[in-house]
């Protein structure tokens, strides 16, 4: 069996009978870069956020209790999670306990040192986000200039280690027309590069604004229409040549159950879970409603609930009903993280519905993406 | 013959998974799927096993099987392992 259909029978298996087999740490909220449209991040000196954060003790017992439950797949985030102190102490645990895992980071942390010791004991993947092409990118992205070159070279210090690296990018106003340029810095180095579309809300207020920084909806769809137009082109020239296999073999992995009545499509909230930096159990990085404790109350009655809570999630009729539903990328978390409401439907989706209509009516394409290969394998939905 | 250091294995959604640990990634990043005999024989395998036939014994006690058939699992096993590099001392 391949690594992919093993993942994607497991993950069957899982969701059927609600075992939690991934589980995504986000050990803290702090980052060296502030995006101007990050979800979730706060200064890196912050005390306030410093003081709340999870102890490695704490992260670590927590592991303990989610694999017992059955956790396997195990992704750590931020923030920047090189920005911990104790990074390396939780790591080192985490990695004697049998987990597949991996790392989200922004690169620009990561020194020849680091690099060799992750090289070590180096988890199955590492993703690097991108912001743009070029320091100037950088500068207006990130407020810092140098984070270009520093993400490039935490990249290669990681290549050079033996590592399997991802490259993505989210895009917004400022880095839209990078595109190119980032899919060159991909390609030169042999990595596939994947691209966050969808970008959100805050989850929590500070000083970040996602949603004046991302592109409206019609400037959204002709991004994805360039992308998509870029792959095709180097698909149909390379044809026969190697394809895009691993993307597509973890694409397995997320995806979507059948209709099963569940209000969430996806696994979370019935095979996946989230936990924040100051300790909450959430179904996804974007929704922290409905939410549990696993620190107070231990790991499995914090899961037992959240997917309870998650089951009794209302969905929204109007959506239910739509004629452009296969052009829209709704779902209940971006319905609330965008209305406050999970049964009402959200202008910035609909009106990116309407405009992928009107774009595959243009192009005389049909179901709603615009290539489906090529979005299931650029595009990502976390 | 023994099971190298670094593996761990895990019983997860109704599925044995191997899962290297540590250092142990650098050589095999992925994850190995066993049948119930197969986890079976790998447990035994964790300690130090000197012939084939202690492992011939494990699945006839467990299953019914004839020893004839249990004799060629175990050699397609153990053959499987070597193959991946999974084993020490082999003999
Ligand atoms: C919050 S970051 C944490 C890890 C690391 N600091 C990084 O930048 O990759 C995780 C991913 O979320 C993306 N992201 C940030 N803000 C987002 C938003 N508002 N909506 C969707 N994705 C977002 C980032 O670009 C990154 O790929
Ligand atoms: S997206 Fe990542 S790099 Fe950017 S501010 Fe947020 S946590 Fe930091
Ligand atoms: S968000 Fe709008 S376009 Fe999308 S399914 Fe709901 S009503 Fe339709």
């Amino acid at each position: 069996m391949t690594w992919g259909v093993m993942s994607h029978k497991l993950g069957c298996i899982a969701a059927e009978k609600k075992i939690p087999i991934l589980g995504q740490f986000e050990l803290t909220a702090r980052c060296n870069l502030q995006c101007k449209m990050c979800y979730v991040c706060r200064n890196a000196l912050d005390k306030q956020a410093i003081s709340m954060e999870k102890t490695a003790k704490e992260w670590i017992k927590i592991a303990e209790e989610a694999m017992d439950a059955g956790m396997l797949y195990l992704l750590l985030t931020g923030g920047e999670v090189f920005i911990r102190k104790d990074f390396r102490d939780i790591y080192e645990e985490l990695s004697k306990m049998g987990f597949i895992k991996s790392i989200y980071s922004n690169g620009t942390m990561i020194t020849p040192q680091i690099a060799k010791w992750l090289g070590s004991m180096p988890p199955a993947q590492i993703d690097i986000t991108l912001y743009g092409g070029s320091p100037k990118t950088y500068g207006k992205v990130c407020g810092d200039e140098s984070g270009f070159e520093r993400a490039l070279q935490g990249i290669d210090l990681l290549l050079a280690e033996g590592i399997n690296v991802q490259i993505r990018t989210s895009v917004i106003k400022e880095n839209q027309e990078d595109f190119e340029r980032l899919a060159e810095l991909a390609e030169k180095r042999g990595v596939d590069l994947s691209i966050v579309n969808y970008i959100s809300p805050r989850r929590e207020g500070f000083c970040t604004n996602p949603e004046g920084e991302r592109l409206n909806p019609k400037d959204l769809v002709q991004y994805e229409w360039r992308v998509n137009n870029y792959y095709h082109n180097k698909m149909e020239k390379s044809k026969g040549e190697k394809q895009n296999k691993n993307s597509e073999d973890e694409l397995d992995d997320f995806v979507a159950q059948p209709d099963d009545g569940h209000p969430f499509q996806c696994n979370n909230g019935k095979s996946s879970f989230w936990i924040t930096w100051d300790g909450k159990m959430i179904p996804c990085s974007l929704l922290d409603d409905p939410y549990t404790l696993p620190f107070e109350t231990g790991f499995s009655q914090a899961w037992r609930d959240m997917t309870k809570a998650c089951s009794c999630v209302l969905t929204c009729s109007t959506c239910k009903q739509c004629s452009l539903r296969d052009y829209c990328m709704s779902c209940p978390a971006r319905l609330k993280s965008e209305t406050g409401s999970f049964t009402e439907p959200a202008s910035y989706l609909c009106e990116y519905a309407r405009e992928m209509y009107q774009l595959s009516l243009d192009n005389k394409l049909t179901g709603g993406l615009v290539n489906e290969k090529v979005h299931k394998t650029y595009f990502r939905n976390d | 013959m023994r099971i190298k250091q670094g593996f761990l294995l895990r019983e997860v959604a109704q599925s044995w998974i191997v899962v290297p640990i540590g250092q142990r990634v650098v050589e095999f990043n992925g994850l190995i799927s066993l049948s119930e005999s197969g986890a079976l024989l790998w447990k035994k395998l964790e300690q130090n096993v000197d012939k084939e036939e202690e492992l011939v014994t494990v699945l006839t006690e467990e299953y019914e099987i004839d020893a004839i058939t249990a004799k060629q699992d175990v050699h397609d096993f153990i053959s499987s392992l070597h193959e991946k590099g999974l084993l020490e001392q082999w003999i």
